[in-house]
């Protein structure tokens, strides 16, 4: 089958989505909005100490008020977060101690939240606090105090270097080296995270609803939690507020509700309020990565040194332990689209008491190129350079493709110079310099920023979990109407619309006679869910591999009806015709009746019914999309403020399904750039208190913080079918860095070189006041 | 976030406003509520009877009196901040209402909870102070008047009484005076890191009233000339008076900057 | 004085979406849960409780304000309007066909709110620069879109109109 679409309608095309009627209305049911009668309501009691013995629990004034139904501690429920992987050692209610500031304790359920937060304020812990373990600096030390008495702080720890590095690196005539640091950050998706377990109404089987990414990969955790039956529980995931890799990890609060809800058989739902969010969602980033780097005086970057510490928090995450994940993709994706050939880079993961780290939209990938754009910036800065020139200098070659990196990824072909040649003319690079000059001599500080990325994407595994296919299944309904189900987790990024665009285009039907299920395990095949920017790639396969079968059924039918050879049916106009004779043909939605309803007219190999179920695997084990993204700021010195004045954008992630969703994609993940690079920040005291509890203090990027960005579009097919990379993470990715870089540059006069991100005003204020620039 | 439990009553004039405040202390009124109520869903407050006084006729006025401009304290920000009368005769005090939050706060949020519940990083009451207003506040013993510049005792802690409504402001209009208004915020919207207004009279005499950087309004009268190194040395001095929120060398930068911005408006200012 | 109170519901009438409504509410309810829990009116989303997020943001008296930083007994008197009020009997407004056209939502939780603060917005200026646009919006996070669809919708709908 050939893998490009002749005259695709959809594909390719600026669809409206089908997801917008309903969501525009309100109509949308996210789990919240889930109200069942008679249904239940947890508070929970949450640890206010970082790290501490329980001594005791009194929970019998909470129990007495009035509208309170149970009250659950570690002995009414008593579960372990568990995988074959690691050990985890995390009671889902704490029990005897301990480890972070929001664990869980106690669980509070009654008539509503209100009178559950009553109840919970009632509930009285006794705490032996412990000395707070919060410096990974510290925990790195063998000495250090044990997170988890029986095993030490060192969770995970690899070293990885190239052969003949330390020749290259003692050979090489310049050295420079920089402490690259993110601190911690999260998702905040606006809906925060949720779940309500109930006996089903009709069946009485457990249904359980999770604002999640993945319902298959949630309800293998909760079974394997919970000891339950797969076949005796359904999850469902409603309509899910963002999810950006946040709602991706198997959380304690999910086995309490069900546990609540079988219990009592009543339905029980939780909703994390948004100080729980900030405590408790997973946490993100918060590596601090030493690097050396050495290279030539033409700006060829030779080899690098990358010793790398994790925070992975308090426990590591159930499947998917975040500080291995913002880690390693850090490090293996450390050379970004540079020729770089040589490595040397050790990490340590280690706990501390601070809320678990796991999955945040890019999982190392900023961190990656936040460091891979800096060593850039060093090496230019030392040598006198323009950075851009230190970029072409190292940039990987189109006749490169395809390019093994010094850390073993296989590269398929990509843009890497088109995208920056295209990017520095979109921002106007060539008379940026004299502006900036201009502006300098008024005392403004203009400063340009870029960052070139190199997108892992649709790989065999991710934070969502390890299944290295997606499926897809469709039903063509007797009325001829399409109903497809996919294993996907959406969160926002219009899987109704895409893979309705691919489908409607195999079956030359209208998107609008096909409705995309999800979410319910009853009637979504068993997937991946979304996570890893797998769903266009891995989603899509899918997609048209069940609507080429689909097609294959319909040519059979439509080819025996019209005593024509299968081969010469195609599907038009929502019917199957004779290839080019359009009198010679049989509607769709006719084809369906007959297969349902008036089965005598079937062929004999052919049984009644319309259904198929398909699972793609791609060819390749990953694919790379990449772009560069330049971004435009003013530094306030007097105040410093910095405003984003101009963003450009040039991505490539191979054929595009829906254009306008790819921009949508990255103008959200630029935002949420913009605030990783100036405003999001979790802080935690040395007690080990969070500090940042609210959206007052963590702050997230508004309309007036965004700029209006300019996307341009390449395309590199993949090897895949359909030619789709993924590209949802791609940019905040490219963001952060193209920021921080941007500040380095407006700075630049009073020798800064931005290597901690956020950038505060209290950063530039320091590096600016009273110091004489040297203008260069 | 749920707030815990309290009784509610709405009233439907100042005398029953200030009767229930005298017979319960532990009574708080509120109005917009845009302060106090993120305060009572964070259980960091938890009045056990609330006493709206939303309703309450005749307290949005708006009125020029000889050379005092009369203010209702039930005025939203986004009202006080459009109003024609305002924006004539103290353009000044309907900016500094203008950057209170965001237009969904200003819209609910009024002046009398703004200037009552003393926020530090708040506009209104250092606007107040810098203007020179008088706060009228009603109680069963009759009506008090409070310099607004004798009402602001430290953090989150004003003049009043017990059982005493605020029930009215009075704004000296000082034609020969020239204001300027400064804020730095993360964001805009967002609580000021610091802000300045600046007072201009005749021969260089003049006040800063920073708000954001200490306890609550910092009025300072100085001498402001022409000469940009002479002002910042004058705004470090009435600095060093200042009870700061901290000792970062960031917020000191920032309240010189935006007293030098609000001295930069008010040169430039007709009025 | 008192002790502490407990559950004690107040009778109280509320006019939303041009309908009135009499139902027992606690007065700690919150406006947004009343409209949820009481009413059935989800559209109305909650984000934060604490009058940052805007997700919760309705009408009342013609006017965007926080639904969680209102008590539903404070309600009572005002004109209410939640996205279900501004939402055609059939079809999409103008205004939500221009959001579906730029592409102005992704996962929606923050659309209703979105949608009543544009549509007060054009209320009060039919014609508002980009600059206004934003300024108007910025007490409404969205955490997908990175707002330029959301502006360039409202732009779209001001001009159209």
């Amino acid at each position: 089958m050939s893998t490009v679409l002749s005259k695709p309608r959809f594909t390719g095309a600026r669809v409206t989505r089908m997801e917008d009627d309903r969501l525009l209305k309100g109509q949308g049911k996210y789990l919240d909005d889930i109200a069942v009668p008679g249904m239940f309501e947890i508070a929970f009691v949450r640890s206010t100490r970082a790290a501490a013995k329980i001594l005791s629990i009194d929970t019998s004034a909470a129990k007495a008020l009035p509208g309170v139904v149970a009250v659950m501690t570690a002995d009414d429920c008593d579960f372990l977060m568990k995988t074959d992987e690691y050990e985890i050692a995390q009671h889902v209610l704490a029990r005897d101690e301990v480890r972070f500031v929001g664990e869980l304790i106690v669980a509070v359920i009654a008539k509503d939240r209100y009178i559950a937060e009553d109840a919970a304020e009632l509930v009285s812990v006794a705490y032996a606090a412990i000395p707070a373990l919060m410096s990974m600096e510290v925990a790195v030390s063998p000495d250090s105090r044990r997170v988890h008495g029986h095993r030490a702080n060192a969770f995970a720890h690899w070293d990885k270097k190239t052969e003949g590095y330390d020749e290259a690196f003692a050979s090489a005539p310049h050295h420079a080296k920089a402490r690259f640091v993110t601190h911690r950050q999260t998702g905040v998706a606006m809906e925060t995270r949720g779940c309500a377990a109930m006996p089903d109404p009709a069946s009485g089987r457990l249904t359980v609803y999770v604002s999640h990414q993945s319902p298959h990969q949630f309800r293998t955790d909760l079974i394997t939690v919970m000891g339950l039956e797969e076949n005796q529980v359904r999850v469902v995931v409603p309509e899910v507020g963002g999810a950006f890799g946040i709602k991706a990890m198997f959380y304690p609060e999910y086995v309490v509700v069900t546990h609540a809800a079988r219990v009592l058989g009543r339905a029980v739902k939780w909703i994390s309020d948004r100080v729980e969010c900030l405590l408790s969602d997973c946490h993100a980033r918060d590596n601090i990565h030493d690097i050396k780097a050495a290279f030539t005086a033409d700006g060829h970057i030779i080899a690098v040194r990358d010793r790398v510490i994790g925070d992975t928090g308090a426990y590591p995450i159930m499947g998917f332990p975040g500080a291995v994940g913002e880690a390693g993709w850090a490090t293996n994706m450390l050379t970004g689209p540079y020729k770089i050939p040589h490595v040397s880079i050790t990490v340590d993961c280690v706990f501390s008491n601070k809320a678990p780290v796991g999955a945040y939209r890019g999982v190392g990938g900023p961190v990656g190129a936040q460091v891979q754009e800096g060593i850039v910036e060093l090496v230019a800065r030392q040598l006198g350079m323009d950075s851009v020139d230190v970029r072409r200098v190292n940039l990987i070659q189109n006749e490169d493709f395809p390019y093994t990196t010094a850390t073993g990824n296989v590269y398929d072909p990509g843009s890497y110079v088109q995208s920056l040649e295209d990017a520095l003319r979109l921002i106007g690079y060539e008379s940026f310099r004299k502006e900036q000059a201009a502006a300098r001599a008024r005392g403004e500080y203009l400063g340009i920023g870029i960052c070139g990325f190199v997108e892992p994407s649709a790989g065999v595994s991710s934070e969502a979990g390890s299944t290295p296919y997606e499926a897809a299944t469709i039903r063509l309904e007797p009325s001829g109407k399409v109903t497809a189900a996919v294993g996907l987790g959406p969160s926002g990024q219009g899987h109704e619309t895409t893979m309705a665009q691919l489908i409607a285009d195999e079956l030359g039907i209208e998107v609008a006679d096909i409705v995309v299920l999800h979410g319910d395990t009853d009637s979504a095949p068993f997937g991946g869910g979304t996570g890893g920017s797998r769903s266009a790639t891995i989603g899509g396969g899918a997609a048209l591999k069940a609507a080429r079968d689909m097609k294959g059924k319909l040519a059979h039918l439509a080819g025996h009806l019209l005593e024509a050879a299968q081969e010469d049916i195609e599907l038009v106009g929502g019917q199957a015709q004779v290839a080019g004779v359009p009198s010679r043909g049989i509607a769709i939605a006719e084809l369906a009746r007959i297969a349902y309803t008036d089965v005598s007219k079937l062929p004999d190999d052919m049984q009644p019914g319309l259904e198929v179920v398909a699972r793609y695997r791609p060819a390749q084990k990953v694919t790379y999309s990449n772009g560069t993204h330049i971004a435009k700021v003013a530094v306030d010195i007097e105040t410093g403020l910095v405003k984003v004045l101009d963003y450009v954008a040039v991505n490539d992630c191979g054929v595009l399904i829906n254009p306008m969703i790819v921009e949508g994609q990255i103008h959200g993940g630029v935002a949420q750039g913009i605030g990783s690079a100036f405003l999001e920040e979790l802080r935690y005291d040395e007690d080990g208190q969070l500090l940042t509890t609210s959206l007052s203090d963590y702050l997230l990027p508004t309309a007036t913080d965004v700029p209006p960005m300019r996307v341009e579009h390449i395309v590199t097919p993949s090897g895949n079918d359909g030619g789709f990379k993924g590209m949802g993470e791609g940019s905040l990715i490219a963001a952060p860095p193209a920021l921080a870089n941007a500040v380095t540059d407006a700075l630049s006069s009073f020798g800064v070189l931005v290597t901690e991100i956020p950038v505060l005003p209290q950063h530039i204020v320091q590096w600016t006041q009273g110091k004489e620039t040297v203008l260069s | 976030m749920k707030p815990a439990a309290f009784a509610y009553r709405r009233a439907t004039s100042v005398a029953e406003a200030v009767a229930w405040l005298g017979e319960d202390p532990d009574a708080k009124v509120i109005a917009g509520g845009q302060s106090l109520i993120p305060l009572m869903n964070f259980r960091l407050s938890r009045p056990d009877s609330l006493i709206d006084i939303m309703h309450i006729e005749g307290l949005t006025d708006v009125q020029v009196r000889g050379d005092k401009l009369h203010l209702g304290t039930l005025l939203r920000h986004e009202a006080l901040s459009q109003h024609e009368t305002v924006l004539r005769t103290c353009p000044v005090l309907a900016e500094a209402a203008g950057n209170v939050g965001h237009w969904a706060i200003r819209n609910r949020g009024t002046l009398g909870g703004s200037l009552a519940h003393a926020d530090p990083a708040s506009e209104l009451p250092a606007a107040c102070v810098a203007l020179g207003a008088t706060f009228h506040l009603a109680s069963t013993q009759g009506t008090r008047h409070v310099a607004a510049r004798d009402f602001y005792l430290g953090f989150l802690t004003t003049a009043m009484e017990p059982g005493e409504l605020l029930v009215g402001v009075e704004v000296p209009l000082h034609s020969e005076v020239r204001y300027g208004f400064s804020e730095i915020a993360r964001r805009p919207g967002d609580f000021a890191l610091a802000g300045a207004f600046v007072e201009l009279s005749s021969q260089q005499q003049g006040a800063v009233t920073w708000f954001g950087i200490g306890g609550g309004p910092e009025r300072r009268p100085v001498v402001l000339t022409a000469d940009r190194a002479d002002r910042a040395r004058v705004w470090r001095e009435a600095l060093q008076s200042v009870e700061m929120l901290d000792e970062d060398a960031y917020r000191i930068q920032a309240a010189m900057t935006v007293a030098e911005r609000a001295y930069d408006q008010a040169v430039g200012r007709n009025c | 004085m008192s002790t502490t109170t407990t559950s004690q519901t107040m009778s109280i009438s509320l006019r939303v979406n041009g309908e009135e409504r009499t139902l027992p509410v606690e007065p700690r309810w919150s406006l947004a849960d009343v409209l949820r829990r009481e009413l059935g009116l989800t559209g109305t989303h909650i984000g934060c409780e604490q009058g940052v997020c805007g997700a919760c943001t309705v009408l009342v008296d013609g006017t965007p304000q926080r639904s969680c930083l209102m008590f539903a007994v404070q309600a009572q008197g005002c004109e209410l309007t939640t996205i279900e009020g501004v939402t055609p009997e059939r079809g999409l407004s103008a205004l939500q066909q221009a959001f579906s056209k730029e592409h102005a939502l992704q996962c929606g939780f923050c659309t209703p709110a979105m949608v009543l603060t544009a549509t007060a917005l054009l209320a009060q200026n039919p014609h508002p620069s980009e600059a206004e646009v934003r300024e108007a919006l910025s007490g409404n996070i969205c955490r997908c879109t990175g707002y330029q669809s959301i502006v360039e919708a409202v732009m779209s709908a001001a001009k159209e109109a």
